[in-house]
Order: C-alpha cells, then structure tokens, then sequence
C-alpha cells in the first residue's frame, strides 16, 4: 500500500510565525557574543546547522526513499578533505576550494551510485559500508597529502572571519553561513519532498514492483536523489573543515554513523521535521554528556535498538501532536509521514491468488 | 471429523468467506467446487492456519483449530497440500519427502512412510536424488502429494491439483489421489474442474463468491445436468 | 622475482589465505543461513564475532580456566548474546511491514550496545588470547604456527559439522525448508520462530568462534569486528545468499584473494581490490556463486 503523501507545498503557512522565528533566528547570534558562554552556545547551534543538514539529506535517501546507504558519513569526509586538500595542501582560499566540497561528494555520490544503486536493498548496504571503510583506509593511510600522518588535516584554514569584527565576533559570522547554507538545504529537501518527485521517491520505497509500473524508472530517481543529496552533505563538510579548522579522520568513527542515525530515528524516520528534531535534542544531548561520552554511545545503542522496536515512526510524530499549536510554522508545512519505515507487505496474504 | 462453522476471512481490505459451514466425515473424501477467485484457496488457508480466520470455528476432531498456529494444526492431523506450489526447489526428491515427516512422530517411522509413499508413486522412487527443481510439472504435485503423506495426517487438504497440468497428466495425479483415497485418510479437495472428481468425491459443495451456494452427496450434484455445464471444461 | 622467493611468496598467500578463509567461512555461513531463512542482513555480527574474543579474554583474565574450557565458554557466550538480540530485538519486529529497515537499524544498534560495552569493560588497548599450542615451523621464509594449523583445522570440521548437520538432520533440514519455501516449511509443521531461534544462536556461536580463533594469533580491539564482518559480507553474497556449499568455497575463494593480493601486489591493495571484484561480480552477475534464484527484497 503506497503512503499517501500530502503534498502541499503551498500550505498554510504560518506567515506570522516564520517572521518571529527568523527574527529570532537572524539576531540570536548577536545576543549570545553578549552573554557569558553564550560563544558555546553558538558553537552548538552551527554543529546543529551542520548534522542537521547530513541527517535531512541521509533521511531522504534512507527514510524517505528507502535506500540503504551507510555511505553519508563518507560522503561527508569526501567534502570536508576535497576542500581541506586543496585550501591546506594546495594552497587555494577557502572560499574558493569549499565549493568544490560539494562537487566532489556528487561525484564520489555517482561513481558508488551507478553500480550500486541498480541492485536491491542488501547489496547497498554492503557496498556503502565498504565504501566508508575504503575511504577510511585511504585517508588514513594514504600519503601525506591527505592522511597528515593518520590524524586527518589538521589546520585546514579558516573562512577568515576573525578580521572582520574581532576574534569574539569571529562565531557570528560562522553562523550565519551555516544558517544560509542550512536554510538552503532544508528548502530544496523540502521542495522536493512536496514535488511529484518526492511522491515518487515515496513510491518508491513503498512499493517499487508499482511504482515501476507506472513509469518511474527506479534507478535515474535513486542516482539522482543519491547525488542530490551528496551535494548538500559534501557542502556540509566542507563548511565544517572550515569552521572547525580540521579535516579528521575521527569523524569516520561508527559512534558519529550512530549519532547520526539516532538524529534520524529519534525524530521521525521518513518525515520531513523529523530530523531536524532529532539533531537538535541529539546535539545538545551529546554536549550535555560529553564527559561521559562512552556511556552516551552505548545508551544511544540502547536508544536506539528501543525505538526501533517499540516506536518505529520516531519522536517527533509524537511530539508533533503536542506542540503543534506552538509552533505551527515547522509543523504546518510537513510533508506527512509515513507511519514507520514501510515497506510492501512481506506475506502473501495481501494479494489473494485465486480468492 | 473436521467441523468448520460460519468462518469469514479475507485480505486487508477485503472479505472473502461469507459464513462458511462445512464438515468432513472420517474416512470421506468431499471436493469443493468452485471458480477461479471465489475463495477455494482461502478456504483451505484459513483452515491451515495461513490466514487469520476473522469469525467463526474449525474444529477438528474435537480439537478447536481456529487461531492456533500453522504448527499445531498439522500437529493435530490436518495437512494442506498447497496449489500450484514448487517444493523445496534446492532439495532432492528424498529431502523434500523426508521433511514432511518433520514432525517428531512421524519422523521415528519415516523409512516406513517413505517406503509407502515411494510404493504410491514409483516415478519418485526413481528420481530419489535429483534436485526438485528438475522435475516436470506432474511430478512435482505428486512430490507435493507425497510429502503430505508423509506426515501423520488425517486429513489431507488438497488445493487444484490438477492446475496448470496436462490432460494425461491430471488424470496421474488424480489416480493417485484415489490410492489416497482407498489407502482411508479423509480428504478435503478444492478444484475448478468437476471432471474427474466422479466416483472419488463422496459429497461436495460448490463456493461461489465466498459462499457455499449448494451442498451434496455427489452422485446426486454430478447428475445435475445445469451444474455439469457449468463446472466442466 | 626470482623462484625461491616467488615460491616463498606463493606459500606465504596460501597459508594466510587458507588461514583467513577458514575464519571468514565460519562468520559468513551464519550470516548465509540468517539471510536465508530470516531475509535478514545481521549488522551484529562483527559484534558477536568480537564478543567471543573478549569473553574468553576476560573468563582467562579473571578466572584463568584452561584455554580450552574458555573457548568453548566463549562461543557460547557468543551464542547467548546472538539469542538475546534474537528475543529482545528481532522477534518483536518480525512481522512489522518495516521490518527491513528496521532490523538494520536493530542490528546496528545491538552491534553498538556490544562494542561500547567491550569498550567499558576492557578499555581500548589491543589484547590477544594464548593460543593452545605454541611455536611453529618455517617452511623457507614462511612461519607456520602450529596454532595457525589448529584454527585452520578446528574451522575446517566446524564447516564439515556444519554441511553435514544441515543435510541430514531434522533441523537442519527445516532450516533449509524455511529458507527455501517459509510457506510450505510452514505447512509441514515446521515451528518458524523456534528455528529462527535456532538458527540465531547457531551463527552467533560460529561467529564468536571465529573471534576466538582469530584472537589466538591476532590482536583484536574493541572496534575490530566490523572488517571481518564486512569480508564475511563479501563472502556470503558472492557465495550466493542462503547457499551453504557456495559460502564455504566463496570464503576460501576471497580468503586466497586477499591474501595473493596483499602478498603480491600490496597489503593496502587487498581491501580495495576485493571490493572492486565484488563490484564488478555484482553487476555482471548478481546471484553470485550459486546464488539461489530470485533475489528478494532486501
């Protein structure tokens, strides 16, 4: 049975709202260099503007459209070392060389996808995971121009923003092209999903044999979700690389993959606001419990394996409904979930053969 | 022996059986006949467990059937033969027999059931060790046919055995169900096709659109000639 | 390259090569008969596989039993670990419509879960396990431990138990009935969530032995289950998902490879260089081996 998606990309738009929360959005930098701590702060909200981007992009690929890549995490590194080579190793400005981050994820994106993507389910999953081990191996080990001696590229230059107003203002500045490159990716996802596109990824992944029937060729909509997605993961690393002034090999680590998926799942697997949701409580979560970051890893294990069986649609679904009057304008325009990773039913039953 | 009251079930969606009633008697071979997608099939899965019946009772001797699970139907004594089904393709002839007798009692005494079985139908004694998958079509539904026999079953349910066979095969296969048949297991079988079902059934029903529409001793429905016309061919 | 030292080479990747086969066959039939019977990919099993590492460690460590008594202590440790993830985590979801997804995610959580429990328990320094029997013999430049010979030959009669479990007993043959026909291995009385049970605990048993194995004359970390999984991964789907026989020569097939191109061409070329194989196997021919049939869903 195909999820009905209600596409209403012209939905009822809390106008008042969007103004009070990009208001709030806009100036909310400013006030924090105020505050004491309020430095940190902004650190979390631009880490929140980088994963949420990764988490949006790989719930379209997994949640929404039903591929099982493990592959996000690579493609991510893949932006974040394009950029750290060629600013740091290289020479170029790091205004010049980010744009190629993105550009070099689309392209690692096809040249996994076009073998990949044609076969089914398992198959994806092996070969992203080999993927991510590959380039793992690679960027570790490989020579120094890249590997750095096995720690990843350690002072990838900044975007130069501390001579602009002062080193205290330097985060504004971060923040603000995190918010724009943010609030890019999350419209074009969000276009997407509410373009017959996006009903024909959900298709897709509910039902391919059908969907396949009625015209959508699976592998050019899966190449081009896997590249469409890829290109806003690559940006995301790169501005990373960037901000943070270091392209690591740490990043590869599967409790990152973990993280990640839990930002996902937590928020609504398949949905749109979900996660978004999820890597807002995740990030703050994780800064909350850096010191006890094992235990956090393990209890996001349990976390985890927990709403995978007992609530399957996530927490945001949940919370939807009870916010919903508060902040209407995140939850007016949602593309409307799908309850749970569907998938075609498994037994027979659903069609009867001869009645 | 096997009492089914009143049973309803379908799909998602959809209701197939409407009130079901039917009974078999030990020893008594019934056929129920019936077009293509009137429910022969559902029928027959509702009772096996395959499907969840949503009103109703099955009891078989005795013993309520009707949410138990699939095992401890044939546990119980009822054996659905499935239509058209491949059996195990990747076994050999001689694995797919042997797994019929899974259950524990049948599978001390399995030499002996296999050498029945091999006795009611040679061609498989033969082909012993080829792969199922190689085995024509007929073969394939005695194979089927076998492996029920395997089991300790009393009742053995029979869904079209003769779809998508050749004339001269069908009537193999139906020979077969007649050994069955004299051998005293009771039978309960589904088809589309009156035609070869003279002189095996000993009462039949017709379902139509999920509904028993006639019930009857056999020599009795087989004379109606309106019925013929219809059932046959 | 002159013979001596090519003929040094050859028996060098062979050793290994036989040697890293045995290991990848006894991790990839469990995965096989999983997928086979289950449709499922068990994204724990690089977990399991380290578990039986660890535990034997740490049964040694603390308590200092004989070598063989914690072994065996391990792969059952392995296999309670495989059955709990079974119970707790796998049944509930087997009949959800999003159970694929759902049990990668599963999986992947319980392999994390395990891990960072290693972790805490253990810390994150490679340890390494006694082997049974010590020293070995050079054969020209190679050094064969006569504890390489031991997991080889422990691996090789778990593989024969294995195949020959599956062919002739009552079980096994329902577990080649579920995973050929889950329908009419249903309709001959077979229990399906027992075998699944039995099914589980049987690989996780191969694959915590496998750690143990390995562990005996390799070091091993915490995260250090998540290559030979991927290899076993490799191994299952070119041996053909739910063949057994195939698994077993697709193992020392990939082992061999492995170990001719790190021997021959370059250590850092044997990964790369069986993921390429593989990709090209894929798309030329997706069944792999002795692939059965239709490749379903996931």
């Amino acid at each position: 049975m195909i999820a009905r998606a209600e596409a209403r990309p012209w939905a009822e738009t809390n106008w008042l709202g969007v103004g009070i929360v990009s208001a709030v959005m806009l100036l909310l930098p400013w006030g924090l260099t105020l505050v004491d701590g309020g430095n940190y702060f902004t650190h979390l909200i631009i880490t929140f503007f980088v994963w949420g981007i990764v988490a949006q992009c790989w719930n379209l690929i997994m949640g929404v459209s039903g591929i099982y890549s493990f592959g996000q995490l690579a493609l991510f590194q893949v932006g974040a070392f394009t950029t750290g080579v060629l600013s740091f190793s290289v020479g170029l400005s790091p205004w010049v060389s980010i744009w190629a981050a993105p550009v070099g994820a689309v392209l690692a994106a096809l040249v996994i996808g076009l073998p990949t993507l044609r076969l089914r389910g398992i198959y994806v999953v092996l070969l992203t995971l080999a993927f991510h081990e590959l380039l793992r191996n690679w960027v570790t080990t490989g020579p120094q121009w890249i590997s750095a001696g096995g720690y990843g590229l350690a002072r990838v230059p900044k975007l130069g923003f501390e001579h602009v107003l002062g080193p205290q203002y330097e985060k504004v500045f971060y923040y603000y092209t995190g918010l724009v490159f943010f609030a890019l990716a999350t419209y074009a996802i969000w276009r997407i999903l509410n373009s017959p596109i996006g009903l024909a990824f959900t298709a897709l992944r509910d039902s391919e044999d059908y969907a396949i029937s009625r015209g959508v060729d699976p592998f050019r909509f899966k190449l081009f979700l896997f590249a469409f997605s890829a290109f806003f993961t690559g940006l995301a690393g790169g501005f990373s690389a960037h901000y943070n002034g270091s392209a690591s090999t740490s990043l590869f680590d599967f409790g990152v993959m973990i993280n990640l998926l839990v930002m996902i799942v937590l928020g609504g697997w398949g949905t749109f606001a979900g996660p978004i949701f999820g890597t807002a409580v995740l990030t703050f979560l994780t800064e909350l419990l850096r010191a006890f970051d094992l235990y956090r890893i393990l209890a996001l294990g349990v976390a985890m394996a927990v709403i995978a069986v007992a609530a399957p649609e996530g927490l945001a679904p949940l919370c939807t409904r009870a916010f919903r009057s508060l902040f209407g304008v995140f939850f007016e325009a949602e593309y409307s979930p799908a309850p749970g990773p569907v998938e075609p039913d498994a037994n027979a039953d659903a069609t009867p053969r001869d009645g | 022996m096997l009492k089914v009251e009143e049973l309803e079930a379908g799909y998602a969606g959809s209701q197939v059986l409407h009130s079901i009633s039917l009974r078999v008697g030990d020893g008594e071979t019934v056929v129920v006949l019936g077009p293509n997608g009137h429910g022969k099939t559902t029928l027959l899965r509702a009772i096996s467990g395959l499907v969840r019946p949503r009103a109703g009772r099955v009891e078989f001797d005795g013993t309520e059937l009707t949410h138990l699970p699939t095992e401890q139907i044939v546990a119980a004594g009822v054996v659905h033969i499935p239509q058209g089904d491949l059996p195990f393709p990747e076994m050999t002839v001689l694995e797919n027999l042997l797994v019929g007798a899974y259950r524990s009692d049948a599978w001390g005494a399995r030499a002996e059931r296999l050498e029945r079985v091999f006795q009611l139908f040679p061609p498989l004694a033969e082909r012993q060790r080829q792969l199922a998958r190689s085995l024509s079509g007929g073969e394939r539904r005695m194979l089927a046919l076998g492996r029920g026999l395997m089991s300790t079953a009393r009742l053995l349910m029979i869904d079209e055995p003769s779809l998508g066979l050749a004339p001269l095969v069908i009537e193999q296969v139906y020979a077969t169900i007649h050994a069955i048949k004299r051998s005293g297991l009771s039978i309960l079988l589904v088809d589309e096709n009156a035609e070869h079902v003279a002189g095996l059934a000993d009462r039949m029903y017709l379902l139509e659109a999920g509904v028993l529409v006639r019930e009857g001793a056999a020599a009795a429905l087989l004379r109606d000639q309106a019925l013929l016309a219809a059932y046959l061919g | 390259m002159e013979i001596r030292d090519a003929l040094d080479a050859l028996l060098q990747a062979l050793y290994s090569g036989v040697l890293s086969g045995s290991v990848y066959g006894l991790m990839a039939i469990g995965l096989t008969l999983i997928w086979g019977s289950l449709r499922m990919l068990n994204l724990a099993h690089g977990a399991l596989y380290i578990a039986g590492a660890y535990i034997a460690y740490g049964v040694l460590s603390a308590l200092g039993w004989p070598v063989l008594v914690t072994f065996a202590l391990a792969v059952g440790g392995a296999a309670v670990i495989g059955l709990a993830i079974q119970l707790v985590l796998i049944n509930p979801i087997l009949d959800n419509p999003g159970r694929d997804s759902a049990s990668l995610i599963a999986t992947l959580a319980a392999s994390i879960v395990v891990q960072s429990a290693i972790l805490l328990l253990f810390g994150g320094q490679t340890k390494e396990l006694p082997p049974l029997l010590e020293g070995g013999f050079k054969v020209g430049t190679t050094l064969i431990s006569y504890q390489g010979l031991v997991v080889i030959g422990a691996a090789v009669v778990c593989l024969l138990l294995m195949t020959i479990f599956l062919r002739v007993s009552r079980r096994g043959l329902a577990i080649r009935a579920i995973s050929q026909n889950m329908d009419a291995a249903r309709l001959m009385g077979i229990p399906i969530a027992p075998t699944f049970v039995v099914v589980m605990v049987i690989s996780a048993g191969l694959a915590g032995l496998a750690g143990v194995l390995l562990g005996s004359i390799l070091f091993f970390t915490p995260s250090g289950g998540f290559t030979p999984m991927l290899m076993a991964m490799v191994v299952t789907i070119f041996g053909g998902l739910g063949s057994v026989p195939g698994t077993i020569w697709a193992a020392y097939i990939i082992g061999l490879m492995e170990s001719f191109l790190a021997v021959f061409v370059g250590p850092s070329w044997a990964l790369p260089g069986i993921f390429l194989f593989m990709i090209v196997m894929l798309v030329l021919r997706p069944n792999g081996l002795f692939g059965l049939g239709e490749v379903r869903r996931l």
